[in-house]
């Protein structure tokens, strides 16, 4: 019965947009191009579910998920590997790889730089990579769970602690998804702060992202002049915020944020020097062949492959997806949004780091009008119909964020955060397949990915 | 090109960078142990041309069997417990221990019993805490100096 339901809506033009379990049931939640979204619950008998995955290829990591957290098979699903698990035999988390010279290359967890844990085992033909599997949750804290029994108020800790680098998307996901559950609508001042905040946040996370790729072929000039004005846009949120990652400026019902004259004219002309500076920067990066030769054609996922896998956020723009939470994000003040997309959809690394720099531009335009008067605390508006389930969506710098939360009066019953990080790890893994392995530190680059995000 | 090593050269310039003031150095291998990632992003802009960590004699290498300091961040995660501790008996003796950040402090951690096992110092002897959430790349950098000191 679910599995029509569910059929029906793709059809319809649903998309999926998080899969999660709970003792007695699983529940799929999917959105409309409206960004209406929908919850579909199915039924856990004796340990089984049916799977989904035929019919919505994206959902198979979180059903491997729900399967390792709450012990559940899912039917249809084989072989259903574990994920969040450790299983030391390597053949039961590993795809099969045979034939004449193939071999296994493991890297991680621990990187050779500054980088998340989390593990890569690469099946290989000389430099040509056949296959990769991604093991994470190295990092699992096991957030949801410990999140159980917590109020709106001392909850939104275990959302912002996910990650850092998102702690303004992840917070106000499950802001939104409180406010969901409880009637509230935000006024137009809030929806202003909360959407400074989100956009402060892709700025500094995308010029890192454009740092990140020049460190991903070596190119250390690149590298260090956008690593710098990424450090001018953390000493940017330090001085609007008090900290330089935005945390705790988010909360349920409300925002203390207050932005004075002073403050506002200090964003405005640090965001035009930043917006001058990295146009110059990136100009040379565009004239710089040796550069610029290593990234078309690597990496490549296909328009249908994106969709299929459920990719999301800046690469599933570079692939041809016109899709952006931010086009029906009706708490936040996006007016008008029309998301933007590079020179060429090729869904190469290329593509992709042009989709950074084209989105970098555009959020210093949508930060200019909103940084036209001074920031004041507001809060949102009861009478709205309340209900058990509360779902936020929000497009962080990765992608489209969702977070759930069901309530028991007002505790947390159960909380799910699928981040655009968690979405797009299964599609790093297939644009890896076909390309040498040298390049892969490019390519995943090209996605620039949290762990954290995704462990939880 | 030559535009942006100008630039770059102008940043230093504009960063007021003090001069180390005599040769010495200590290398670092960094391990994330179960972080957030902000204590992370945070390192690695305390190699940006802002702070530029190298100049101190302070260096990432990619081998924990290069390294005199092991800085962890995170709070330590019942699975990286094993990794983290490889990475520690890879290391030449004399070595040390540098817990990064409040989580690998063990300050506010959060999460479930089974998924975290707590402090950097459950796992291993630390020699050296750098406090904050994160600590920014300047006070990354003045703790490790003292380290340094330490030593001399």
């Amino acid at each position: 019965m679910s599995r029509d339901t569910l059929q029906q809506s793709i059809d319809a033009g649903s998309r999926f947009a998080a899969l999660y379990a709970s003792e007695d049931s699983v529940r799929t939640v999917l959105v409309a191009p409206n960004g209406e979204t929908q919850v579909i619950q199915s039924p856990v008998v004796d340990g089984h579910a049916q799977s989904v995955v035929d019919l919505v290829p994206a959902a198979s990591w979180d059903e491997r998920e729900a399967a390792d957290l709450y012990g559940i098979r899912f039917d249809g699903h084989e072989p259903l590997r574990p994920l969040v698990d450790h299983d030391p035999d390597l053949r039961s988390w590993t795809v099969p790889v045979r034939g004449h010279d193939a071999y296994q290359v493991a890297v991680g967890p621990i990187h050779a730089g500054v980088i998340e844990s989390g593990h890569f085992r690469f099946h290989l033909v000389g430099d040509r990579i056949l296959h990769l599997d991604a093991r994470l949750f190295y990092k699992h804290r096991g957030l949801e769970r410990a999140a159980e029994g917590h109020s709106p108020e001392s909850g939104i800790a275990f959302a912002q602690r996910a990650c850092a680098a998102c702690a303004v998307s992840n917070s106000l996901a499950y802001a939104h998804a409180w406010e969901d559950a409880l009637g509230l609508a935000p006024t137009r001042e809030l929806a202003r702060s909360r959407t400074i905040l989100l956009e402060l946040e892709r700025l500094w996370s995308h010029l890192n992202d454009i740092a990140a790729m020049c460190a991903g072929v070596g190119f250390a000039a690149g590298n260090n002049r956008f690593a710098g004005l990424t450090e001018r846009a953390r000493r940017l949120n330090d001085a609007l915020t008090g900290h330089r990652f935005l945390f705790n400026t988010i909360s349920v019902g409300g925002s203390a944020l207050t932005l004075t004259r002073e403050q506002v004219m200090h964003a405005r002309e640090q965001l035009e020097a930043i917006r001058d500076e990295s146009r110059r920067a990136w100009r040379e990066l565009l004239f710089n062949a040796s550069f610029q030769d290593r990234l078309p054609d690597v990496g490549v996922v296909s328009t249908d492959d994106a969709r299929a896998l459920g990719a999301v956020g800046p690469a599933a723009r570079a692939s041809g997806l016109a899709e952006d939470a931010r086009t029906s994000s009706r708490r936040l003040a996006y007016d008008d949004f029309q998301p933007v997309a590079p020179r060429r959809t090729a869904g190469d690394v290329q593509a992709r780091l042009e989709q950074r720099a084209v989105e970098l531009l555009q959020t210093f335009d949508l930060l200019e009008p909103l940084l036209d008067a001074p920031v004041d605390p507001a809060s949102a508006v009861t009478g709205g119909v309340e209900s058990g389930v509360g779902i936020g969506r929000v497009e962080s710098p990765r992608g489209a964020t969702v977070c759930v939360v069901e309530r028991a009066d007002r505790l947390i019953e159960r909380l799910h955060l699928r981040t655009g990080s968690y979405a797009n790890w299964p599609v790093v893994a297939h644009a890896a397949a076909g390309n040498l392995l040298p390049d892969f530190p490019l390519i995943n680059k090209s996605f620039e990915l949290c762990y954290a995000c995704a462990d939880r | 090109m030559l535009t942006l090593l100008r630039d770059l050269r102008r940043l230093r310039q504009a960063a007021a960078l003090p001069r180390p003031d005599r040769g010495r150095s200590l290398t670092l291998r960094h391990v994330d142990a179960g972080s957030c990632n902000g204590c992370e992003h945070e390192l690695t802009l305390a190699s940006s041309p802002y702070y530029d960590l190298q100049r101190f004699g302070l260096g990432l290498v990619a081998s924990p069997r290069h390294a005199d300091v092991l800085l962890v961040t995170g709070p330590v995660t019942s699975r990286m417990r094993e990794p983290l501790l490889t990475a520690y008996h890879a290391m030449p003796e004399p070595r040390r221990v540098a817990a990064l950040g409040d989580c690998a402090l063990g300050c506010n951690l959060l999460g479930t019993r089974e998924a975290i096992v707590g402090a950097v110092d459950e796992v291993l002897p630390v020699a050296l805490r750098i406090s904050g959430c994160p600590p920014r790349p300047d006070e990354i950098a003045a703790a490790l100096l003292a380290l340094i000191d330490e030593e001399d």
